[in-house]
């Protein structure tokens, strides 16, 4: 399933901590493997990429985006 | 003289009872006695006596210290025969007292400098289990980003594992997850060193799933629980969550269980409601997280799935003392590090130790472990969204229990949950209702009805029965009911008596005043008085509510805005009694006619 998500990158503490994408609506994702350029807390972004339903995570936070494309807005 | 009369028998049972009651002195063990002798008896004296009870009782009497010279106190080995008959010899008059030596015991303090730290053990009683068990020879397997050998983990029994992220045999871990979750299970402990973990005489499989980025396959998941299923271990947690429904993953769990694997996972930390899988499969403990005051910390999943509460802990900005403190590494460079985390994660190992306390009793069926651990949970009453399952949990409760070897199952409840998790896909919880007050109210509207016919004679009918049962106590049942995903309001609505539905959205355990009094019959009274059968199903809620206003009076009157106290109680009775008589008054002249 592809998706196009806009919002926030948060850093979420749970374990060793996560990489999150809030988006505007307030729905949480967990960046599958998050490029470098994501991992930055407070970011504005705009990311595509597909719901990976076969993956559990440690931090459970919700739904695991996979990053196809993305683009930092600020 | 009746007064008096009364007063004087009053006094008598008063005077019975206070010389009856035996408190709590008489629960102590004691195996010597304290004999304290009057201050004015000289030493002489004593020493005559001393010498006599030697002889007599054939003991010896010593002093208990050097210090209880001075006070005359000496100590003698003796049971409450030697009490007894101390008690009435001579003795009696030169003592101040002669009295049991009571032990007093001290639960097992572990001597890890940093124990003091760790609430969360303390929360789950988890010394007194101690004294029972420390989980010896049970094999549990951590499903995770694998297992460090670090410092706090040294004198801890590992098995051989296995990593199916990188295939190969040794399952390090590069995250810290799975160092941490493996810590609470079975930390070294009594090491002089670090911290402690709950069951730390249990013996750690570890198996890397996740990768250093800490999400991983269901296909490596489901592996890995085979995989510790084949190889001897007795439980299982699974600190990890997401995904959809897997075939896979779910017939891995059923061949576990099969072979008498305790399953246990977290809820997830979306803050949501419904567990994450694999807590929501059937056959796995789904554990929510409390913080460190015994809440349900805000970021834990919740209603359908979850099982149990356990510590999670609460991190709060740079102050981690809400946390949950265990011996990981540091990812970065890889070196051991005391650290503070927070998430269902940490709740479910909690839960996972104490299922390896449990099983060291000798409880050998999955089943049979996972009722021990909530039947032996605190409660938590007025958990009306299902945020913690059968309650808190409590080790040495379980422990406990498990030792009696005996618990009753709740068979129909397993029946219902275990294939409601297949079609459709529901979660019941047999706790959420106050059961009896609920029978009690359909009966005794039931009863009130039939007494009432027999006054006012009247044709039973379908929507008298629809209104008793719409009025007292509703279709309760539907309380408990959880499908996964979707909101629990309506359920808890159409499961809502008339007089609990001005609460019932925001599941509240209080009754709203506007809902629980006479209003509402009389308005449906006045609405449909004039038609042939509804005017029946009026009567029937007038009666009903009635009941329900007053059982709710008697056993739990709690009010919105009103309190609990007699005010609330007053209220609900004056409107059961309106209630009643506005029945009677309905029913009344169709009597005559009838």
């Amino acid at each position: 399933m592809s998706i196009q998500v806009e919002g926030k990158i948060e850093r979420q503490g749970f374990g060793s901590g996560t990489w999150a994408l809030v988006s505007q609506s307030g729905e949480t994702y967990e960046l599958h493997q998050a490029p470098a350029a994501l991992q930055q807390a407070g970011i504005t972004v705009k990311v595509s990429g597909k719901i990976r339903d076969d993956i559990m995570t440690m931090a459970m936070i919700g739904p695991v985006l996979e990053v196809e494309r993305f683009e930092v807005q600020g | 003289m009746k007064r008096f009369l009364l007063l004087v028998l009053f006094l008598v049972g008063l005077g019975w009872a206070l010389t009856n009651y035996q408190g709590l002195a008489a629960q102590g063990t004691y195996d010597s006695l304290i004999l304290d002798f009057r201050e004015d008896v000289g030493a002489a004296q004593i020493e005559s006596q001393i010498e006599a009870i030697a002889q007599k009782f054939t003991v010896s009497p010593r002093y208990n210290s050097e210090f209880s010279l001075d006070d005359h106190i000496f100590v003698v080995k003796g049971d409450a025969a030697l009490l007894n008959q101390l008690r009435h010899s001579p003795l009696k008059e030169l003592t101040e007292y002669i009295e049991p030596n009571y032990i007093y015991r001290q639960y097992a303090i572990p001597n890890d400098p940093e124990y003091g730290k760790q609430w969360n053990l303390r929360s789950i009683n988890v010394e007194q289990a101690w004294d029972e068990t420390k989980g010896k020879d049970i094999t549990v397997a951590v499903i995770d980003t694998g297992i460090s050998a670090v410092p706090d983990l040294e004198k801890t029994n590992f098995a051989a594992g296995y990593d199916f992220v990188n295939d190969q045999a040794d399952a390090k871990d590069d995250n810290g997850h799975g160092t941490h979750v493996a810590g609470t299970i079975a930390q070294s402990t009594n090491n002089s060193f670090g911290v402690a973990g709950i069951a730390y005489e249990a013996t750690l499989m570890p198996l890397k799933v996740l990768s250093s980025q800490g999400g991983g396959t269901v296909a490596d998941i489901a592996e890995a629980i085979r995989f510790a299923a084949d190889n001897g271990a007795a439980v299982i947690n699974m600190s990890l969550g997401g995904g959809g429904e897997s075939n896979l993953m779910k017939e891995a769990i059923a061949h576990a269980h099969e072979k008498g694997v305790v399953v246990v996972a977290a809820a997830g930390n979306a803050g949501r409601n419904a567990a994450e899988y694999p807590a929501r499969y059937p056959y796995v403990i789904g554990v929510a997280a409390l913080d460190a005051a015994g809440n349900k910390a805000p970021y834990s999943n919740y209603g359908a799935g979850i099982d149990i509460a356990a510590p999670g802990g609460l991190i709060n900005g740079d102050d981690k003392s809400g946390g949950i403190l265990q011996n990981t590494l540091n990812p970065a460079t890889g070196e051991s590090v005391f650290e503070a985390y927070q998430g269902t994660s940490m709740a479910a190992p909690h839960v996972a130790g104490v299922a390896a306390l449990v099983k060291a009793m000798g409880v050998e069926n999955p089943d049979d472990v996972a009722a021990v651990i909530q039947q032996s949970a605190l409660p938590v009453p007025d958990d009306n969204l299902n945020h913690y399952g059968a309650g808190k949990l409590n080790a040495a409760e379980a422990v406990k229990l498990a030792g009696k070897g005996k618990f009753s199952f709740k068979d129909f409840f397993r029946w219902l949950r275990d294939n409601g998790y297949l079609n459709p896909r529901f979660w019941f919880d047999g706790g959420i209702i106050a059961l009896w007050p609920k029978v009690f109210m359909v009966l005794g509207s039931y009863l009130l009805a039939w007494l009432l016919k027999h006054y006012f004679p009247f044709a039973w009918s379908w929507s008298m029965s629809t209104g008793l049962v719409m009025g007292s106590s509703g279709l309760f049942f539907l309380r408990g009911l959880y499908l996964y995903d979707a909101p629990q309001w309506p359920f808890r609505l159409l499961g809502s008596s008339i007089p609990e539905m001005g609460t019932a959205v925001q599941a509240s355990g209080l009754l709203n005043p506007l809902f629980a009094s006479v209003l509402i019959p009389l308005a449906l009274l006045a609405l449909l008085l004039g038609h042939r059968q509804l005017k029946w199903f009026a009567i029937g809620t007038t009666i009903g509510v009635g009941m329900c206003l007053a059982v709710s009076a008697a056993v739990d009157p709690a009010l919105l805005w009103l309190g609990d106290g007699t005010i609330a109680r007053t209220f609900l009775a004056v409107n059961a009694i309106l209630c009643l008589a506005l029945a009677r008054l309905v029913l009344k002249p169709e009597g005559r006619t009838a």
